[in-house]
């Protein structure tokens, strides 16, 4: 065999390895799809159906009677918007310190902010939990929101970003008399725009994929968010799964729209290196 | 006047640091104490007054009991189960993916999606693929007439079919750390082991490999952090059982603080995973610092 022919032979099988790979990869996603317009008894057929035979697009409308999806998206969206645009600005002014400004104890109030990514989230849930019942932030917005208002992944991201900013830049400012927040506003924020993009996809996705703080946090019908609303849907019955994955396939949508956007953003924060798993 | 200028620039930054210092103060930083706190205590979760202080009794109880090793060792297998299974899939299709083709974005996006997928969600979907009696996986082996088994209603299953869920879950982020790290590896060495005759696994095994050395360790790390912290699918796919085979540290420790509402020991179990898990956060920091700090 010749070199030119094994490259050849070596193409071929990196599609088919790829192709198979990526089918088999997606292949839950689209089978839910699958299942979500399917008939009940179709749905819990053995052996089990891949492709619907007649489209029964009532199921989504069933999902969303059956369990109050609609409000549990409105919460689920609320909640993502708020954390998103609060972590934009709380990491944008602390970011802004630590890359133009001088005072005491920077080092060290730095290494503060660092170690809050060593500390994990299933050791300060119970303490969480308790601070936030005692303040009677149990089935509100606060609750839901307001611990995730920071994020010291974000500060370092946009902190790295500000540092490649010519620092003359900030000196011409301030000559000029244009104040600190104006800078921030009117030049630094418009220039870190790529940063910016990143850490907004990245906070988004994390917050409306939240399971286990939602989940302790709101008890009532009209504040649970959408990963926990699906759980009411009926599971017990076979015959029913159509309509639980019509559910499913309502709550993957924000998700993978959201990918498809801003893949590049999301791909760009998860390879900055410093992801709080 | 410099000093009043240096003074009003300390006071500008504080304010500006304030609202993200606070935030990691009340819900981060104190938390981390507060539960070392509630640790020594006999907590009572409804009436806080009438929590008793017991000193290390809780710790105490923590080792003597079966259920903490059982969930150790439930933990264990998790982890060694998912993550190098998990790394050594994403290296190879990584390397897949690094000879460009047409449609790569495509191939690229589908591999990465079930990453973004919410777990509660796409774990629903391989609930009914896993159903022993109607579900999908157990035709595959009926069909390459291997006998069929209960998945995550078995007791021996249960942890491999988490497992798998899990794998599927988080190859998509591997990848791309892969195929971040992947290209920052100069392709002249690569070449110039192939002009001196290299076959493609001896490129891989001495260019490729040591060079990628920094980027296996941090997915390692993460990984394991990960697996670790992971909750959700436990939550929705097995609810730690059958008979307590898929109770992990982390499930232990949401399972007696909000079902058992045993406050204080709970507290201490997330004593034990905080120092585990910094602790591997810490070596990632160290190896991670030249690139991201």
């Amino acid at each position: 065999m010749n070199a030119a022919s094994r490259t050849r032979a070596a193409k071929v099988v990196q599609y088919a390895l790829l192709t198979l790979g990526a089918l088999m990869i997606v292949f839950p996603i689209l089978y839910a799809l699958g299942l979500s317009l399917m008939s009940g008894g179709e749905a819990a057929a053995y052996p089990p159906h891949i492709i619907p035979q007649h489209f029964q697009l009532k199921n989504f409308v069933s999902a969303v009677s059956e369990a109050p999806l609609g409000r549990f998206m409105l919460n689920s969206f609320i909640v993502s918007v708020i954390v998103t645009l609060a972590q934009l600005v709380t990491a944008s002014l602390a970011a802004y310190a630590f890359a133009f400004m001088e005072f005491p104890f920077k080092k060290i109030i730095f290494l503060v902010f660092l170690s809050t990514m060593m500390i994990p989230g299933e050791s300060t849930l119970i303490p969480n939990y308790l601070t936030i019942r005692s303040w009677h932030w149990i089935n509100t917005y606060q609750g839901l929101t307001v611990p995730f208002m920071a994020t010291a992944f974000g500060t370092f991201l946009l902190r790295q970003f500000f540092l490649t900013l010519p620092h003359d830049l900030f000196d011409a400012a301030r000559i000029d008399g244009c104040g600190r927040l104006r800078f921030l506003w009117s030049i630094a924020l418009p220039m870190a725009r790529p940063a910016l993009g990143t850490l907004g996809v990245y906070a988004f996705i994390n917050t409306w994929n939240q399971y286990l703080w939602p989940l302790l946090i709101t008890n009532s019908t009209s504040m649970r968010t959408v990963q926990i609303g699906i759980g009411m849907l009926q599971f017990q019955d076979a015959t029913t799964w159509n309509v639980v994955m019509a559910g499913v396939v309502i709550i993957l949508l924000p998700s993978l729209l959201t990918l498809v956007l801003g893949q590049k953003q999301l791909v760009k924060g998860l390879t900055s290196g410093a992801v709080k798993g | 006047m410099t000093h009043r200028r240096t003074q009003t620039e300390a006071l500008h930054a504080y304010l500006y640091l304030s609202p993200s210092a606070l935030i990691f103060l009340a819900f981060t930083l104190l938390p981390a104490f507060y539960v070392l706190y509630i640790g020594l205590f006999n907590w009572n979760f409804l009436n806080t007054s009438m929590s008793k202080f017991i000193g290390f009794s809780n710790y105490a109880a923590l080792l003597k009991s079966h259920d903490f090793w059982h969930s150790l060792i439930a933990t264990f297998y998790f982890v060694l189960g998912s993550v190098p299974t998990g790394i050594f899939a994403a290296l190879f299709i990584a390397l897949l993916l690094m000879r460009p083709f047409r449609g790569l974005g495509l191939v690229r996006l589908m591999f990465f999606a079930p990453y973004v997928t919410p777990v509660v969600s796409t774990s629903i979907v391989w609930l009914w693929l896993f159903n022993p009696q109607f579900g999908l996986f157990n035709e595959i082996l009926h069909f390459l007439q291997l006998p069929q088994i209960g998945w995550v209603q078995s007791a021996r299953w249960a942890m491999p079919s988490v497992i798998l869920y899990t794998l599927w879950h988080t190859m998509g982020f591997n990848i791309i750390i892969f195929m971040a790290g992947l290209t920052t590896i100069p392709s002249e060495l690569g070449e110039a082991a192939r002009i001196d005759g290299a076959s493609a696994w001896q490129e891989f095994w001495h260019v490729t490999w040591p060079l990628l050395a920094p980027t296996t360790l941090f997915v390692t790390v993460i990984n394991t952090i990960g697996a670790l912290q992971a909750f959700t699918q436990f939550f929705t796919l097995t609810n730690g059982g059958p008979a307590g085979s898929t109770t992990t540290a982390s499930f232990l420790l949401f399972q007696q603080a909000f079902v058992f509402y045993h406050t204080g020991y709970a507290a201490a179990l997330a004593v034990f995973i905080f120092i585990i898990i910094a602790a591997l956060t810490l070596v990632q920091m160290r190896v991670s610092r030249s690139e991201a700090y």
